[in-house]
């Protein structure tokens, strides 16, 4: 098992590297002047030449990789101008369009994300397990029939959809709930619960439907296996055999998923912030991209497939430690 | 004036600055909601909402491209002179602000002198002198913090290479201050309209002590009626009151609410759909850059409420289409005469959001008094277009079986010329038998790409709107053939250097009766509308929503909008 | 949310190897009434059959309508409210079947049909790129030697380990405007979602290695390239298939998103994910602008999701979920 653990981590380890180098690479030597791009607007021949050496992109693109990576383990000075800004580790550049660096934009950024990220989840795992267990093991038919066409209706419906109909129709006209705006946790637990609540909806019908459909489906298969079968053949109460028997072969490969979509929430719920202006990381980029902000959209991507990478990384050390049949390889 | 894209990560503050108005005969109407009288002595308390869309990324007063002293900017930075924050034709005239008045002429305008008023001090006590001020405008030609209007470095002497304060501590030559209440402006040629230049926010007092460079906007020391308390570059701006002013000394400014919360990056539709709804503190919201949208226009007359909180004004803009001369076919002047005849202005209206926000029009020149407006329309295109003549045109000017040319345009909607306008203008152009190929360029480099000679494309959309409600600065950058600059940064699209042209600009800029100025203003550009250098599309209308609390919401005769510095929510 | 998807084909295989169901052996013909028996699936079917046919003949159709999807028509809208269609349900009429769109006045069923093309055509030009992809790494990975495996699993995990969404918005700001964005976003999309299918060929072409068939054929002389084809590629096709039909679905939520956010096909090309956008403003004064292309939408993904379904029933005797 350690063994697999240190050879996953290790794997992980260089998978991101790699991620950060084809990342950065794709953008900085893409077709549009990096220099132009990060050095913004209003951007005169003096500040384009600060921009550049202080970049060092008039180095070649090996040594601004490794300077990039540096800066991440141990920051970077940037000079511009007249002033100089210390860029503490770790420091994923710095955004001259906006004069901060990238590092406290994301900083800003991840605990909306991880807010609605968690709310989503939860919820979704609630009523997609909970839907999903009762499609399998409820007598009535018709409760079965509603719930499938339910789920796999929501399963089909795109995020930007559900979202627009729940802001125009809970905010707009029933006003039951704000207008989204985001609240952080520490100021005001309440509203912050109050205001994403329309965010987590939105996200937990369409996850909580892809969530239902695997509950059925895994359900359905541990409910043939043989240990099931021998444990209905000792006679033990059929409640006894679903809560000890088929839930935990069931649910396992739904937990360890629900790491991945965590991950995954937080990363490219990139939909559902836009629409709701939520400030998270998927705005950030959407941003970055509308002024072409170099910086911003590489520091981003490289964050966000950092922390996929590691989220994979988890699952799958999850998985293999809960479930014995998976094979180290 | 460069038009400030509302989702522009840099100029947004500006965009909120930009929209002066100068409102014609008969269409501002008060927005105030028949609730109690205003009275700016008790009105103060209370907080105001600002919801926008663009985000604010520039605090920096050297660095922000203001129309009299622009909106938000106005309550950070008071100037030499401010507008006169009127309704109506009124509001088109400049007013002391930190000066006694609109400053001294002398030497047939080419110096101006003025005084600065007693008792007006910073947020942090200390109290602001002559060299504040000049200090502030140097630090505008820094190369280091790029952006402002470009004006000074043309009209001060010997000013045009000053490198800014860090580099060159030396200064400006030509900016004297005798002593700490008096600054005396030395100018190449006259400038009858220095006092409405001097709204600028470049004439914003800044100390020296305390300027940090670069880093100076995440604090900027305010001399207006608020101060920043919190400041998240792009995010919000929080503003409370600055202890050390007074309405003695600014009586143009009531500052009644207490504090104020800019939030910006929201989306347009939501930004309306709140102040609209109004639940919590919504009550208390207004945009300074978001304007109506369709689904609260659809509402306006089933819903007398919602219609008693909508502002309506309009800043001097126009949008149009700007021909390089230098570029085949468009050297033809029958060409560019059959494109005027082809365009459908009504499609262009809709464009830009139909009847309420935007306004036909045949000429450069906005229909605003001030700024010298004679209605002409030299190729009469009716309401949709008259393909029929275009095509005359064409044949007469050797293209009988029509013609292919490119069109460019920014590649977003947000400042109304974009796709959908393009769409409109090729529509209307196929009828005539010219197919238009679209040529889209990203927001961030349009005026880099247009704005160079040797780059410049043959037909572009483009928008211009008043640095200040004269005839002056909307045609001069235009027209003068001496503002051409080759290196970037021209907006003298048509490349036009006709001697008569300027030297008609040098005498009416000679002239000091407005009313005089304006009949000459206006006859130049009819003169200069029939050599259709440009096809004018339509004029700008602004209209605002404001919140049930929100009262006195009533837009100025320069900017088109509400004042922040004025409003109240209690 | 394309990952509890994505995970499902990446827990397929890099779970305990399925093993090699009797299905696999029957007839293609069989297999193809059994799904045809199916009402949901045959649905499914239906539905999309009809909307490849629409995208395929737009331009007939158009012509029938006697519209076309560039023409403005500022006298069907009203101007003074901003743009809003005049007339019910967003201007129906007999020579605009579906209505207009508000501002310009186009014909919204002509701009629909079109918008059809891009969806589609994205969508299952993303699928079958990520299917070439994925199948070929898989193969390449699952019969090759234990470095060849080592190099390409490492690779597969890299392409697993891109946000998508994220990923795409960021590269498509990149792209310069002259190349052409249908391609462009299809090549987008498949590079960053082949990782899946990569995995699944993997695990079942690592389970098929081990059959007697393919030992045979390895004994007998036949060169890997045979192998894989002959042997290993059957043994693909359904999973692979019914794989591939959930990926098409979120293959055009994607490209809906993108041109949704503005990052897709650009104006005035239609596409169903940019009318969708500029719907959002017009929800309530034109409520159609939002539903003809929301509407569209959903239903093709509704159709694929009922297809996927069919086909996983049809082909997993062991599957006894009673038909929705």
């Amino acid at each position: 098992m350690t063994g697999y653990l240190i050879r996953r981590i290790v794997g992980a380890a260089v998978v991101l590297l790699a991620l950060s180098a084809i990342v950065y690479g794709l953008f900085y030597a893409g077709p549009s002047d990096p220099a132009l791009l990060a050095c913004g607007k209003g951007c005169t021949p003096d500040r384009l030449a600060v921009v550049k050496s202080s970049m060092g992109l008039d180095k070649p693109l090996v040594d601004q990789y490794l300077s990039f990576l540096h800066a991440i383990f141990l920051g970077h000075d940037y000079s511009t101008g007249p002033s100089v800004q210390h860029c503490g580790a770790p420091c994923l550049g710095y955004s001259f369009e906006t004069d901060q660096p990238v590092t406290t934009m994301l900083g800003a950024a991840l605990p909306v994300s991880a807010s609605l990220a968690l709310g989503a989840l939860a919820l979704s795992l609630l009523l997609g397990i909970g839907a999903g267990l009762v499609t399998v093991l409820s007598r009535r038919r018709w409760l079965d029939r509603v719930l499938n066409t339910v789920i796999l209706v929501g399963y089909a419906t795109p995020v930007f959809l559900v979202a627009l109909v729940l802001l125009i129709v809970f905010s707009a006209d029933l006003q039951w709930l704000p207008f989204p705006t985001y609240v952080p946790l520490t100021q005001d637990p309440a509203a912050w619960a109050q205001n994403l609540l329309l965010p987590w909806i939105a996200l937990a019908l369409i996850a909580a439907a892809a969530y239902a459909r695997m509950t059925r489906a895994q359900t359905l298969e541990t409910l043939s296996e043989d240990h099931v079968r021998t444990a209905r053949a000792y006679g033990l109460p059929e409640r006894r055999v679903i809560t000890r028997h088929v839930l935990r072969g069931a649910l396992t490969p739904l937990v360890t998923m629900a790491a991945i979509d965590l991950a995954n929430i937080m990363t490219s719920a990139v939909l559902t912030e836009t629409m709701f202006g939520l400030p998270g990381i998927g705005h950030t980029l959407v941003s970055a991209v509308s002024s072409t902000d170099l910086p911003v959209i590489v520091g981003v991507t490289v964050t966000a497939g950092g922390v996929y990478v590691l989220a994979n990384a988890v699952a799958d050390i999850l998985y293999a430690a809960i479930d014995p049949r998976v094979e180290l390889a | 004036m460069r038009r400030i894209s509302v989702l522009s990560a840099a100029l947004a503050l500006v965009a909120a600055g930009a929209a002066a108005c100068s409102s014609s005969a008969g269409h501002s109407s008060s927005g105030t909601p028949g609730s109690a009288a205003f009275d700016p002595k008790t009105c103060q308390g209370g907080t105001l909402e600002v919801l926008n869309q663009g985000s604010i990324s520039k605090l920096d007063p050297a660095r922000i491209y203001t129309s009299g002293g622009g909106n938000i900017p106005s309550l950070l930075f008071r100037t030499l002179t401010t507008r006169n924050r009127q309704p109506g034709q009124d509001g088109a005239k400049a007013a002391p602000d930190l000066a006694t008045d609109l400053g001294t002429p002398s030497d047939n305008a080419q110096t101006w002198t003025y005084h600065l008023k007693d008792n007006v001090f910073f947020e942090d006590g200390t109290p602001i002198t002559s060299a504040d001020v000049k200090y502030g405008i140097e630090r505008s030609f820094a190369p280091e913090l790029p952006g402002g209007a470009p004006y000074l470095r043309d009209w001060l002497v010997d000013a045009a290479n000053y490198q800014g304060p860090y580099k060159d501590p030396a200064g400006i030559a030509a900016i004297e201050t005798p002593d700490a209440k008096t600054i005396i402006f030395h100018l190449r040629k006259p400038e009858g309209d220095f006092p409405l230049l001097a709204t600028a926010t470049q004439f914003a007092p800044v100390p020296k002590a305390k300027d940090t460079g670069v880093g100076y906007e995440k604090h900027p020391v305010s001399s207006g009626p608020y101060m920043v308390a919190s400041f998240d570059k792009g995010k919000t701006l929080d503003l409370v009151r600055n202890p050390h002013w007074s309405s003695a000394s600014d009586p143009l400014r009531y500052a009644c609410p207490d504090k104020i919360n800019v939030t910006a990056g929201l989306d347009a539709a939501v930004i309306n759909q709140r102040i609209a709804t109004g639940t919590g503190q919504d009550a208390n919201a207004v945009s300074t850059d978001t304007t109506i949208g369709p689904d609260q226009l659809a509402q306006l007359n089933s819903n007398p409420a919602l219609a008693k909180r909508v502002a309506r004004g309009e800043f001097p803009a126009t949008t149009y289409i700007a021909f390089n001369p230098k570029v085949k076919p468009f050297d033809d002047i029958r060409v560019r005469e059959a494109i005027s005849y082809a365009v459908n202005r009504t499609t262009a209206v809709n464009a830009a959001g139909g009847t309420a926000v935007a306004g036909a029009s045949t000429t450069f020149l906005p229909p605003q008094k001030a700024l010298g407006y004679q209605p002409y329309d030299f190729f009469p295109a009716g309401a949709t277009g008259d393909p029929a003549k275009a095509k005359e045109l064409l044949a007469q000017a050797g293209y009988p079986n029509g013609l292919t040319i490119t069109l460019t345009h920014q590649a977003d909607d947000a400042n109304n010329f974009g796709p959908k306008l393009a769409t409109s203008v090729q529509d209307a152009l196929k009828a005539a038998g010219i197919t238009v190929n679209l040529n889209p360029i990203d927001d961030n480099s349009y005026t880099d790409v247009t704005g160079k000679p040797s780059t410049e494309p043959g037909a572009s959309l483009q928008y211009w709107g008043a640095d200040w409600p004269s005839g002056a600065p909307f045609l001069i950058p235009i027209f003068d053939g001496r503002q051409i600059v080759t290196s970037g940064g021209n907006f003298n699209l048509a490349q036009l250097n006709d001697p008569s042209v300027n030297a008609e600009i040098d005498a009416i800029n000679a002239i000091t009766d407005p009313a005089q100025a304006q009949a000459r203003w206006g006859a130049l550009d009819a003169k200069l509308g029939q050599q259709a250098l440009t096809v004018p599309l339509f004029y700008e209308k602004d209209v605002y929503l404001f919140g049930k609390n929100v009262k006195d919401a009533v837009p100025d005769g320069w900017r088109g909008q509400y004042d922040l510095a004025r409003v109240s929510v209690k | 949310m394309t990952t509890t998807i994505e995970a499902a084909g990446a827990a397929a295989g890099s779970g305990p190897p399925a093993p090699p169901s009797a299905s696999a052996t029957r007839t293609r013909g069989a297999l193809w009434r059994r799904l045809r028996k199916d009402k949901a699936a045959a649905t499914g079917m239906a539905i999309i059959t009809v909307m490849v046919l629409v995208a395929v003949f737009a331009p007939v159709l158009t012509a029938l309508e006697g519209q076309n999807t560039t023409s403005l028509h500022p006298e069907l809208v009203d101007s003074a409210s901003g743009g809003t269609p005049l007339g019910s349900l967003g201007g129906v009429s007999g020579s605009h079947w579906l209505g207009v769109e508000p501002q310009t006045g186009r014909d919204l069923f002509a701009r629909l049909v079109y918008g059809a093309r891009i969806s589609l055509g994205v969508a299952l030009g993303a699928t079958a790129l990520q299917v070439l992809i994925g199948v070929s790494v898989g193969i390449a990975a699952g019969l090759g030697g234990r470095g060849v495996d080592a190099v390409l699993s490492r690779l597969t995990d890299l392409a697993l380990a891109f946000p998508q969404v994220l990923f795409a918005v960021a590269l498509m700001a990149i792209v310069p405007d002259s190349v052409p964005r249908p391609l462009i976003l299809a090549v987008v999309i498949a590079l960053l979602g082949w990782g899946g299918t990569a995995r699944l060929a993997r695990g079942q072409a690592l389970s098929l290695r081990t059959r007697d068939f393919v030992a045979a054929a390895k004994l007998s002389g036949a060169p890997p390239l045979r192998v894989a084809r002959r042997e290993i590629l059957p043994g693909l096709v359904t999973p692979v298939l019914t794989y591939a039909s959930l990926l098409v679905p979120t293959n055009m939520v994607a490209e809906a998103g993108l041109s949704f956010l503005g990052v897709g096909v650009r104006p005035p090309t239609p596409s169903w994910g940019q009318m969708l956008s500029a719907g959002t403003t017009w929800f309530r004064p034109d409520v159609m602008y939002v539903v003809v292309p929301g509407g569209a939408l959903f239903l093709t993904l509704l159709a694929f999701t009922l297809l996927a379904d069919g086909v996983r029933r049809t082909l997993d005797p062991r599957n006894t979920e009673v038909a929705p």
